[in-house]
C-alpha cells in the first residue's frame, strides 16, 4: 500500500559520532566499506546479492538442456560454449550436432549441468508434475521445468533492476541537479514535474502503457525507469541545495569554474550518498514492479518465463502449488537481500542524509 | 472448515425461504437427472447460473457480447425459431413457414394472432415492421448485424398481421435470417414517438446521408437509452440488473405462450445470472450452493470437479460448442504461399497431444471448417496426423533446407537467400492460444524453422488481422448450429475490404462452389457441393485446423429435463419436482 | 502563511493539467482503435480469441458514426480541450463500453476502494504505532530487534506473492478453506440481516484484502515512528520533563508521542495518491469490484472517457495529498513556509 519506491524514510540511526569523517571521495568510500562489513545483516543480504548476480550471469551453465561437455563418434565437444558463440555468429554447429536432442543422442556420453533443462523446452507428457528428484520444483502447465524456469528468470529480473534504475538514475540526477544548483524558476518549474511524476497514478500508467504497447522487455525497462527517477531526483536537488550554499562551492564559482564542472566535479561526489542507497532500494522496487506487471500478465513477450508470469500461471491453477511457492519466495529472497543492502548502506551513510522528504 | 460454511450457507438458505413456502427441502438422496420417468413438469424454483462478467450492454441489436445474447435470447423471439434436436426451421411466432414466391426473392410471412409483449400489448405486423426498419437503419449502432441484412431490400406490410419481405437475390439462408435474426422489438416502447413511422426500408438501404432528422433522433436514441432494460416477447422478463452482481430474469406469468401446443413451455420461475469474474471462486461458490450451473474449465472439470460430495450434488454434462479454433497462415507471404509448407505446418502440431495436455483430453482436432454434426461434413478428409518426417520432407520438396550450418532452413526467394523465420500473431488473453503457441514454437525450432511470438491486446491484434499484416495467427470462428455458409471466410473477393477472408485465400474452383451453394435450395445438392469443398480445403491447408473445444456444465441434480442438443444445453426447459425445490415460490411473480 | 496557502494552490493548476495531459495522450496515442473493439465483440471476444461468425462484418459507415458521436474523429488537442471544459462542469462524459456515466461507475466503486484503504490505513496505524513506540522505549533489546527485522521481511514479501499463496493455499482450492477468494459479501447477503451478521460477513470478505494491503506499511511506519521518537527523545524539553520529576510512562505519552505524531500525519497525506493503483492487484486477485480493477478494465477496453476520469480522480487526491502534506509541515516547522532558500 505504501508506495514501493525509494521514498520509504526507515529509521536512521542518529549516530552522531559517526561525523569525524572527511569530505573526500577517497577516505569516505573505504569508511563505508569498513562500517559496512560491521552490520552482520547487511552482510548477509549483500552475499545473497552476490549469488543471485552469480546466478543469472552464469544461467546457461546451471540450467540448461545441453551438455557441457560431449563425447560423440570419437570428437570432443562442447557445446555450451558453442551455443554462445554461434548466438555470437563466431562459429557453426557441426552438422551432426545441428539442432540434435543431446539427451537423446546415440552413442554420446556427456556432462550435463545440474540442471538438465532450459525454461523453453515443452514437454506435453509431463504438465504439472509436483516437485520431484526429477523436476526439483515441477513443471507448469507445459511441462516445462520451474526451477529452469527460476533460474533463467533470475537473470531477466535482475537486468530490467539494472537497467531501469539505470535510466532512472540518470534523469533523476540531472534533473535534480539543475533544480538544486539553479534554484529560482528553473527550481520551481522542475519542481512541478517532479509533483506531476508523483501526481501520476504510477502503476496505472504502467499498466497503461505496457498494456497497449507490444510487449518488450526494453519497453519494460523504459518505462520502469521513466516513472521511477522522482526520488533520487529530490534526494539530488535537495543535496544539492544544500551543498551549494557552502563555501568550498562558493569559492569555486567566484574562481569562475564553469556550472557544469562546478555541478559534475565538485558538489556530485558529495551528493551522491542518498542517491546510492536509492539505487539499491530501487532495483529491489524495479524488480517487484516487474514481477507485477508479468503477473497481470502484461509487459512480457509471451515465450519469456518470469518469475512473474509463473506466479501468473498459480493463481489461475490453484491445485499446483509448487507454482506459487518457489518463484515467489525468490522474488521475495531477492528483494529483501537488496533491501537489507540497502539500509546497510544508508546507515552507513547517514550523517550524509538531510532531510527525507 | 468447508463442510461448516457449506452448513451454513445451507441454513441462510433455509431461512431465506421461510415465509412463502409450505416445505422447504433440498432432497438428500442424490436424484438421477434425465431419469425416465420423472413426472410431469412443474413450475417453481429458481435456476442460479453462473455468469463470468457483466453483458455489456442489454440492446438486443447493438451489444456484442456472448453473456448478452445469452441473457436476450431468453427475453426475446422471433418469427421463426429452430427444433433444438433436428435443427429444422419451426414457426414461433409467425404461424407457419413463409410462404416463398417462385424466384425465391419475396418471403411472405403470416402471423399469429395471439402473441404478445411481456407489457401486455399485442404484437402485430407493425411491430415486425419496426424491428426490420431498426436493422437497416445505418446509424443504428449494430454493424455486424446489419451485414446479414445487406440483401433485404424492401419490407411492407400486406395487412395487420402479414409481413412481406423482398431480397436482392435468391440466398438459400434468407429464410432463416428473416425468419431467425429479426429480433421482434415493440416498437410502441423502442419507438414511443412513432419516429420511424414515415420511413421505408428502402429509403433506409439508400443513401444515409439523405435520412431524415427524425430518423437520426430515433437512432441517437435507440443506441443510447435502451442499453439497461430491455422489453419482449419471450417466456422471461427482464426483472434487474445490478452492475456488478447480478441480472435477474423473472419467468413471465403471462407469456402468451403458455399451455399452447407447439409452442416451448418454460418452468423456472426466475433465472438468476450471478455474476462472478473469478473462476476459482465461482467454483468454491458453486460447491457451496450459491450457484447451480456453472461452465467448467477444463482444469476444474478434471481435477476440481471429483469428489465424492460434488459428484452427489451435481451432474456434469459435455458438449461441443460450435466453433474451432486455428492458425491462419498469410496465404500471400512468400514462406506461406506454397501449399507443400502450410502442409508441413500441420504435420507439425501435434495437435492430439495438445488436446490431451492443454484441454485436457476435452475437445475433438478437425480438419475442417464444417461443424461434424453437420450432414455437410466430411468424413474422408486426411487426418494429418502429427508426422515431422512428412513435414521435413515436404520442406524439402519445397527448397527449403539448411544451406549454411545455422541450423535455420533456408530457400532462395527471388534471387535472396530467405531464413525460415516468422511472426505469428495472438491475442493477450487466449491463454490457450498461446500453449499451443508455444508448443509449435518448440517443436519448429527443433526442425531449424525459428517463429517469433507475438502477443498484442486484443484491439491490435484485431487490427493487423484485418489489414493483413501478420505471417500467421491463431484464432478462432465460433458459429451457429445450423446450415453453414462459409462464404463470408473463404471466397476471395471478402479478402478486400477488411473482410473475413484474412488470410487472402484464393481459389477459383472454391469461389464456384461457394456462390453456387448459396443459390442452391436442395440440401443434398448442397451437401455434395460442400463435401468438394472441404476437400480442397483439406488438400490447400490454407489454415491448419486446430480444435472444436468441448464445453463442461455442471448442473445441479435438483433439475430435470437436462439434456444435451448439438446446440449444447437449453436451461430454459429444465425444471425441479416440486418436493426438491430449494428457492421460495417468488413472491415477485405477482 | 495566507499567501503561502494561496501561492501552493496556484501551482497545482499546472500539475493538474499535466497530469491529465499525459494520461489523455497515453490513452489516444497508444494504437489500437475502440470502435473496432466495440465492433468485434468487446472483450469477450478476447477470452479466446474467438469472433462470432455472426459478428463480422466491415460497415466502415456504423463505425465511423459511432467516432463521430464520441468526437474522435476530431484532432487530438481539440479533444483535450473538449474534454477540459466538461470537466468543469463535473462531465466526464459516458463510458464506451457500456454507455453508463462514467461518474456513475466510479461512484459506485468510490466506496469500495475507500473503504478497502480506509480499513487498511486504520490497521497499519493501530500496529505499527504502538510497535514503533515499543522500540523506541526499548532500543536494541531483542524485542526491538527482533521487530524490526519481521517488519523488514514483510516489507520484502511481494504483494503478488502474498495474494497468490492465500488463494491457493486457504481460499478454497485444494487445501483450506479458511477465507472466501473472491467479493466483498457472501451471495445471499441481504440489507435484511442483523447487523452484526453483516459485519461478520463483510470482515469476512475483507479480511485477507486489508491484511494484503497492510502489511508493508507495518515496516514502514513503525520504524519511522521509531525514528521520530528516538529524536524528539533526545531533545532538551524531554530532559527537562524528566528532570521536572515526571514519570517514565507521562514523559513518554504525553510529551514524546504526541511530538513525534505530526510527521506522521504527512505519511497520510502520501497515502492518497496510491488509492487506485495501490488495489489494483488486490482488486483483481480477489474480485473485488473497486477503482483499481475499473481501471484495469477501461485501460483494456479502451475506454478513454474512463480512464481519463480516473486519472483525474487520482491526480486529483495525490495533489489533495501533497497540499494537506505541505500545508501540515508549513505549520509545524514554520521556516518553510517563508521563504525557500538561504541567500
Amino acid at each position: 500500500m505504501t508506495p514501493r519506491s525509494a521514498n520509504i524514510p526507515v529509521a536512521t540511526t542518529a549516530d552522531e559520532n559517526s561525523l569525524a569523517v572527511s569530505e573526500s571521495p577517497g577516505g569516505l568510500w573505504s569508511d563505508v566499506r569498513r562500517r559496512f562489513r560491521r552490520n552482520a545483516i547487511a552482510l548477509v543480504g549483500f552475499y545473497v546479492v552476490c549469488f543471485l548476480t552469480c546466478v543469472a550471469l552464469f544461467a546457461d551453465f546451471l540450467a540448461n538442456d545441453k551438455p557441457y561437455y560431449l563425447e560423440y563418434h570419437g570428437k570432443v565437444y562442447f557445446p555450451i560454449l558453442r551455443s554462445y558463440l554461434v548466438g555470437m555468429r563466431l562459429a557453426n554447429w557441426p552438422t551432426e550436432l545441428l539442432n540434435v536432442n543431446f539427451k537423446k543422442l546415440e552413442g554420446a556420453k556427456g556432462i550435463f549441468p545440474p540442471n538438465p533443462y532450459r525454461p523453453s523446452n515443452i514437454n506435453l507428457l509431463e504438465p504439472l508434475e509436483s516437485p520431484s528428484s526429477k523436476h526439483w520444483f515441477g513443471t507448469d502447465k507445459l511441462g516445462r521445468d520451474v526451477a529452469s524456469g527460476m533460474i533463467h528468470g533470475s537473470r531477466i529480473s535482475l537486468s530490467i533492476g539494472f537497467v531501469a534504475v539505470g535510466i532512472a538514475v540518470i534523469i533523476g540526477v540531472i534533473l535534480g541537479a539543475i533544480a538544486g544548483y539553479f534554484g529560482s524558476w528553473v527550481d520551481l518549474v522542475i519542481s512541478r514535474l517532479f509533483e506531476i511524476m508523483l501526481s501520476i497514478p504510477t502503476f496505472f500508467l504502467l499498466i497503461t502503457v505496457a498494456a497497449l504497447l507490444p510487449p518488450s522487455i526494453f519497453l519494460t525497462m523504459a518505462i520502469i525507469g521513466m516513472t521511477s527517477w522522482v526520488g533520487m531526483a529530490r534526494f539530488t536537488r535537495n543535496e544539492f541545495l544544500r551543498i551549494r550554499s557552502l563555501d568550498y562551492v562558493t569559492a569555486a564559482i567566484a574562481l569562475g569554474v564553469s556550472d557544469r564542472k562546478v555541478m559534475f566535479k565538485h558538489i556530485l561526489p558529495n551528493a551522491l550518498a542518498p542517491v546510492i542507497v536509492s539505487v539499491v532500494l530501487g532495483i529491489a522496487g524495479a524488480i517487484l514492479v516487474e514481477s507485477s506487471l508479468s503477473f497481470l500478465g502484461i509487459g512480457v513477450p509471451a515465450e519469456l518465463v518470469t518469475w512473474g508470469s509463473i506466479l501468473h500461471e498459480a493463481s489461475t491453477t490453484t491445485f499446483a502449488w509448487w507454482l506459487a511457492v518457489f518463484p515467489g519466495f525468490a522474488i521475495f529472497i531477492t528483494v529483501l537481500a537488496y533491501y537489507l543492502v540497502g539500509e546497510g548502506l544508508r546507515e552507513v551513510l547517514d550523517p550524509r542524509l538531510r532531510g527525507l522528504r | 472448515m468447508l463442510r461448516r460454511s457449506w452448513r451454513v450457507g445451507f441454513v441462510l438458505l433455509v431461512l431465506l425461504g421461510c415465509g412463502d413456502k409450505t416445505e422447504v427441502k433440498v432432497s438428500d438422496a442424490p436424484p438421477a437427472a434425465n431419469e425416465k420417468n420423472p413426472g410431469n413438469p412443474v413450475t417453481g424454483d429458481w435456476l442460479v447460473i453462473h455468469s463470468l462478467s457483466d453483458p455489456e450492454q442489454l440492446n438486443p441489436l447493438t451489444s456484442s457480447d456472448a453473456t448478452a445474447s445469452e441473457i436476450l435470447a431468453f427475453i426475446f423471439q422471433s418469427l421463426l425459431t429452430r427444433d433444438p434436436r433436428s435443427l429444422e426451421l419451426k414457426p414461433l411466432i409467425a404461424e407457419s413457414r413463409p410462404v416463398i414466391s417462385e424466384d425465391k426473392r419475396v418471403y411472405t410471412f403470416k402471423l399469429r394472432r395471439d402473441a404478445r409483449f411481456q407489457d401486455g400489448k399485442p404484437l402485430t405486423g407493425e411491430d415486425v415492421l419496426f424491428s426490420i426498419k431498426v436493422i437497416k437503419c445505418p446509424l443504428v449502432n449494430a454493424p455486424f448485424l446489419q451485414v446479414y441484412f445487406n440483401s433485404v431490400i424492401d419490407a411492407r406490410l400486406v395487412d395487420e398481421y402479414t409481413i412481406q419481405f423482398t431480397t436482392k437475390e435468391p440466398y438459400f439462408l434468407n429464410e432463416s435470417v428473416l425468419g431467425e435474426n429479426v429480433v421482434l422489438l415493440p416498437r410502441h416502447y423502442y419507438d414511443p414517438e412513432n419516429l420511424l413511422k414515415d420511413v421505408t426500408v428502402r429509403d433506409l438501404t439508400g443513401d444515409p446521408a439523405k435520412l431524415s432528422e427524425k430518423v437520426r433522433k430515433f437512432a441517437d436514441n435507440f443506441n443510447r437509452n435502451y442499453s439497461r432494460k430491455p422489453l419482449g416477447s419471450g417466456p422471461y422478463k427482464f426483472e434487474g440488473w445490478e452492475t456488478g452482481r447480478e441480472v435477474d430474469l423473472i419467468r413471465d406469468p403471462n407469456y402468451w405462450g403458455s399451455g399452447k401446443s407447439g409452442i416451448d413451455q418454460v418452468y423456472v420461475d426466475r433465472l438468476l445470472h450471478r455474476i462472478i469474474n473469478n473462476l476459482d471462486a465461482a467454483l468454491v461458490t458453486l460447491k457451496s450452493g450459491g450457484l447451480d450451473t456453472m461452465d467448467l474449465t477444463p482444469v476444474q472439470a478434471s481435477r476440481g470437479s471429483n469428489s465424492e460430495r460434488f459428484k452427489r450434488e451435481f451432474q456434469k454434462f459435455e458438449y461441443f460448442a460450435p466453433s474451432y479454433s486455428y492458425i491462419g497462415w498469410n496465404n500471400l507471404s512468400p514462406i506461406f504461399r506454397d501449399k507443400r509448407v502450410r502442409q508441413a505446418m500441420t504435420y507439425l502440431t501435434d495437435r492430439k497431444q495438445m488436446v490431451k495436455t492443454l484441454l485436457f483430453g476435452l475437445g475433438e482436432v478437425v480438419n475442417g471448417p464444417i461443424f461434424f454434426f453437420r450432414p455437410e461434413y466430411d468424413k474422408n478428409l486426411n487426418e494429418y496426423a502429427y508426422n515431422p518426417d512428412k513435414a521435413m520432407s515436404l520442406l524439402r520438396e519445397a527448397g527449403w533446407q539448411d544451406t549454411d550450418g545455422d541450423g535455420v532452413l533456408d530457400k532462395v526467394i527471388e534471387g535472396q537467400k530467405t531464413p525460415s523465420r516468422f511472426e505469428i500473431k495472438i491475442p493477450s488473453g487466449s491463454s490457450t492460444g498461446k500453449s499451443v503457441i508455444l508448443v509449435l514454437q518448440e517443436e519448429l525450432k527443433r526442425h531449424g524453422i525459428i517463429a517469433t511470438v507475438r502477443d498484442l491486446d486484443w484491439t491490435i491484434f484485431l487490427d493487423d488481422v484485418k489489414n493483413h499484416k501478420f505471417d500467421a495467427v491463431i484464432m478462432a470462428w465460433a458459429m451457429q448450429a445450423s446450415e453453414p455458409d462459409e462464404y463470408q471466410v473463404w471466397h476471395s473477393s471478402q479478402a478486400a475490404n477488411k473482410g473475413s477472408n484474412h488470410i487472402s485465400f484464393k481459389n477459383s474452383r472454391v469461389d464456384k462452389i461457394l456462390a453456387d451453394y448459396r443459390r442452391e435450395f436442395d440440401e443434398k445438392r448442397r451437401v455434395e457441393l460442400y463435401r468438394e469443398f472441404q476437400e480442397i480445403l483439406n488438400d490447400e491447408q490454407p489454415y491448419t485446423f486446430l480444435f472444436a473445444r468441448k464445453s463442461v456444465s455442471a448442473v445441479q441434480r435438483r433439475f430435470r429435463g437436462v439434456q444435451v442438443y448439438p446446440a449444447g444445453l437449453r436451461p430454459q426447459e429444465w425444471w425441479v419436482p416440486r418436493d426438491a425445490q430449494k428457492y421460495a415460490r417468488e413472491a415477485a411473480l405477482r | 502563511m495566507g499567501s503561502y496557502l494561496v501561492q501552493r494552490f496556484l501551482l497545482l493548476i499546472p500539475t493538474f493539467i499535466g497530469v491529465t495531459l499525459i494520461g489523455f495522450l497515453v490513452m489516444h496515442l497508444a494504437p489500437g482503435d475502440p470502435a473496432e473493439l466495440r465492433a468485434a465483440g468487446g472483450l469477450g471476444g478476447a477470452r479466446e480469441g474467438a469472433i462470432s461468425r455472426n459478428k463480422q462484418g466491415s460497415v466502415d459507415e456504423a463505425l465511423s458514426q459511432w467516432r463521430k458521436q464520441y468526437g474522435l474523429d476530431r484532432p487530438i488537442p481539440i479533444q483535450y480541450a473538449i474534454w477540459l471544459s466538461n470537466l468543469a462542469t463535473l462531465n466526464f462524459g459516458e463510458s464506451f463500453k457500456d454507455n453508463q456515466s462514467v461518474w456513475l461507475k466510479i461512484s459506485e466503486r468510490i466506496p469500495v476502494t475507500v473503504k478497502l484503504n480506509l480499513l487498511s490505513l486504520l490497521l497499519v496505524y493501530a500496529i505499527a504505532i504502538p510497535l514503533g513506540i515499543y522500540s523506541a522505549t526499548h532500543p536494541n533489546s531483542l524485542g526491538d530487534q527482533v521487530t524490526t527485522l519481521i517488519a523488514f521481511v514483510l516489507f520484502a514479501v511481494p504483494l503478488i506473492w502474498a495474494a497468490t499463496m492465500a488463494i491457493v493455499f486457504i481460499c478454497g482450492g485444494d487445501f483450506l478453506y479458511l477465507f472466501p477468494p473472491a467479493g466483498l459479501e457472501s451471495l445471499e447477503y441481504s440489507s435484511n440481516w442483523p447487523l452484526w451478521r453483516k459485519f461478520k460477513d463483510q470482515t469476512w470478505h475483507l479480511f485477507l484484502p486489508v491484511v494484503m494491503l497492510s502489511y508493508d506499511g507495518f515496516a514502514g511506519l513503525s520504524r519511522y515512528m521509531r525514528a521520530s521518537m528516538l529524536d524528539v527523545m533526545g531533545q532538551d524539553f524531554v530532559q527537562m520533563a524528566r528532570a521536572k520529576g515526571l514519570a517514565e510512562r507521562v514523559v513518554v505519552f504525553k510529551h514524546v508521542v504526541r511530538n513525534s505524531l505530526i510527521p506522521q500525519v504527512t505519511i497520510l497525506a502520501s497515502i492518497l495518491p496510491g488509492l487506485i493503483g495501490g488495489s489494483i492487484i488486490i482488486e483483481t486477485i480477489f474480485s473485488i469490484p473497486g477503482l483499481g480493477q475499473l481501471g484495469y478494465e477501461s485501460v483494456l477496453a479502451r475506454d478513454y472517457p474512463t480512464v481519463m476520469a480516473l486519472f483525474t480522480v487520482s491526480a486529483l487526491l495525490t495533489l489533495l495529498g501533497i497540499l494537506i502534506s505541505d500545508l501540515l509541515l508549513a505549520v509545524v516547522d514554520p521556516r518553510i513556509a517563508f521563504g525557500r532558500r538561504q541567500q
